[in-house]
């Protein structure tokens, strides 16, 4: 049940992460092409930078769900047992809390801004645009807490658990490559 | 004091493997928590925010992609065919392809994990087919990869520039002169290693191979001129130039029609969660700053070392030898998000060149890419060749040295990558 919600969120965010991927894509390429023709697009800083905003907050929530956030477990792993398992949960409480800080002050943002719209695009209000901090920092703490027993598991017997995302690359690049979990098989 | 609180829970959450990311705004909040109280809070969501909108690194996820897309539209493989009959027919040929395609690749990809993960996966299976040994033809392709970070496009070059708050594209051009000679140094000490371990040619030369190939590969060499002209021409700036090379990359997998759908969607996937993880890191810092600001950590620094010398040389060499031991520690983005901002005041000071600097931190980081337990190119490149950490580590000990030498030199010699720049953006 757990873990069919884990696969259903993991395969969500990776379809939100890769379209706003493909949309930057061409948002980019428009605006050099408009610019090198002499005719900049004025929404084009202000979109790109929301979308840059999307990718990196809807990103971490999916690179929470599979622990690939850059750190270091060097020392952590080293730790004798009941000393490690006290310094996981303090450093998942730390996690959460931060992320519960930025949820509850995302949210009085929202109220602040309440009717403001974006400047080159009227039509579009900043409550959406930024609604992407507290949305994405409660997805950030659901994917925390669902990849925690998995994190907690390999800690525990002792196994390294990456530094990174660059790892999720060391797959081969052939076609047809798994692409369902990036800490691979 | 307050450097001392913020100190302590960025170590100590770091420690304990909690994202770099998180240690930093944790570190951040506590200060904030000291100096202006839980009132001052709700600032934190506003620069989490603008901190993830830094507009320059889109060039990031772009050349992310350009690379990417590369790989999925058959453009790796006919580099490969034209470097392999090129060179291939020398003693220790595939090393020598694996060098002289890294260099080619680096052009387009500003990342050595992607570049190991994509000429590696190729070459090295063909490598161990040949009878190199598991370790060197590890090692080989690990610190050939690192070229990708030195030779423009590179993404820690794209974050130092953020971070020092400093020309992206000047950076780019001094990286071009030390890759060229990083990736020749590799090829001398792969040629005298091959000896040792008498290691077979790949191929005979052919002139009429060497011609088929490079007809094959022709419209890659689209891809280093659009990056590389419209960079030192100065005719578009690096997102841009980023932006054109997905488009050209695009084009010239369409022009092959060897299009992988699959494959392409993980890029896109794997480009986005390196861009996120990256980016999570930049807003962070930017909360931190202005706490920086105030705490004048910087200025403390840089007065407590000028005290003890204000000789750049020498406090180039100190610098030197924290970013090689930051290096064996931590991923290279966050060395450059932790560090910069702490020494770039001590950089002002003393009256080095910025950019000479970044290219000095850059060389660092390739190192530090190559030297475990944190070594996120080695690590790579040994899980495709099924090697083990340590023993390529006793033979890339060499090349390792090839990019020191690189790196004294640039440190010590600031002409090797500066004339360039000097030459296409004169000092007014």
């Amino acid at each position: 049940m757990l873990s069919s919600f884990k696969r259903t969120l993991d395969v969500g965010l990776q379809w939100l992460l890769i379209a706003l991927m493909i949309i930057l894509t061409i948002v980019v390429m428009v605006a050099v092409a408009y610019r090198k023709l002499g005719a900049s697009l004025v929404w084009y800083d202000e979109v790109a930078s929301v979308l840059m905003a999307w990718i990196t907050y809807y990103g971490a929530a999916l690179a929470a769900l599979r622990r690939q956030h850059i750190g270091f477990d060097g020392l952590l792993v080293k730790l004798p047992p009941r000393a490690r398992l006290v310094a996981i949960l303090i450093g998942e409480v730390a996690v959460l809390a931060f992320f519960a800080l930025l949820a509850w002050t995302g949210l009085k943002v929202l109220a602040v801004v309440g009717d403001e719209s974006l400047i080159s695009l009227p039509w579009v209000s900043v409550t959406v645009t930024q609604s992407v901090i507290p949305i994405s920092a409660v997805l950030f703490i659901i994917c925390e807490l669902l990849s925690f027993p998995e994190y907690a598991r390999r800690v525990m017997a002792g196994e390294s658990v990456g530094h990174g995302p660059d790892e999720s690359h060391a797959r081969p690049a052939a076609p047809g490559g798994s692409a369902s979990d990036g800490r691979g098989a | 004091m307050l450097i001392v609180l913020m100190l302590l829970v960025l170590v100590g959450l770091t420690l304990i493997n909690v994202p770099i990311a998180v240690a930093l705004a944790a570190a951040a909040v506590s200060g904030m928590l000291y100096t202006q109280g839980s009132d001052s809070l709700v600032s934190v969501a506003i620069e989490m925010y603008r901190g993830s909108t830094s507009f320059s690194l889109i060039a990031i996820p772009m050349f992310v992609l350009a690379g990417a897309i590369m790989n999925a539209g058959g453009i790796t493989r006919r580099l490969i065919d034209f470097v392999a009959a090129l060179m291939g027919f020398m003693r220790g040929g595939l090393a020598m392809v694996t060098i002289g395609v890294s260099m080619l690749f680096a052009e387009i990809s500003g990342s050595a994990v992607a570049d190991v993960a994509a000429i590696g996966s190729i070459l090295m299976p063909a490598m161990k087919k040949q009878g190199y040994p598991a370790p060197f033809t590890a090692a080989v392709n690990s610190s050939a990869a690192s070229l990708a970070i030195i030779i423009p496009p590179s993404i820690p070059m794209i974050l130092y520039a953020i971070a020092a708050n400093t020309s992206v594209e000047q950076l780019f051009v001094a990286g071009f002169v030390p890759g060229l000679i990083g990736g020749l140094g590799l090829m001398l000490v792969a040629r005298w290693l091959t000896k040792r371990y008498d290691l077979p040619a790949a191929e005979g030369f052919s002139l009429r191979r060497v011609r088929d190939t490079f007809i094959e590969a022709l419209p890659t060499f689209l891809l280093p001129v659009i990056i590389l002209g419209g960079i030192f021409s100065g005719l578009v700036t690096a997102t841009e130039a980023a932006g054109l090379a997905v488009l050209a990359a695009i084009i010239v997998g369409l022009w092959y029609r060897e299009f992988d759908i699959a494959h392409l969607r993980v890029a896109m996937l794997d480009g986005g969660m390196q861009t996120a993880v990256v980016m999570l890191l930049v807003a962070a810092s930017i909360l931190m700053g202005d706490l920086l600001t105030v705490s004048r950590l910087p200025q403390q620094l840089a007065d407590s070392i000028l005290n003890l010398t204000s000789n750049k040389w020498l406090i180039l060499l100190i610098l030197n030898v924290l970013f090689l031991v930051i290096g064996f520690f931590l991923h290279s983005s966050a060395a450059i998000i932790l560090v910069i901002p702490i020494v770039m005041p001590l950089i002002q000071r003393v009256g080095i060149d910025p950019i000479h600097f970044g290219l000095v931190v850059t060389l660092n980081l390739a190192i530090g890419q190559q030297t475990p337990p944190v070594a996120s190119v080695l690590i790579t490149a040994c899980a495709i060749a099924k090697a083990d950490i340590w023993e390529t580590t006793k033979v890339n000990v060499y090349f390792i040295g090839v990019l020191l030498g690189v790196l004294l030199l640039c440190t010590y010699v600031p002409a090797v990558p500066m004339f360039l720049v000097h030459y296409f953006y004169a000092k007014p």
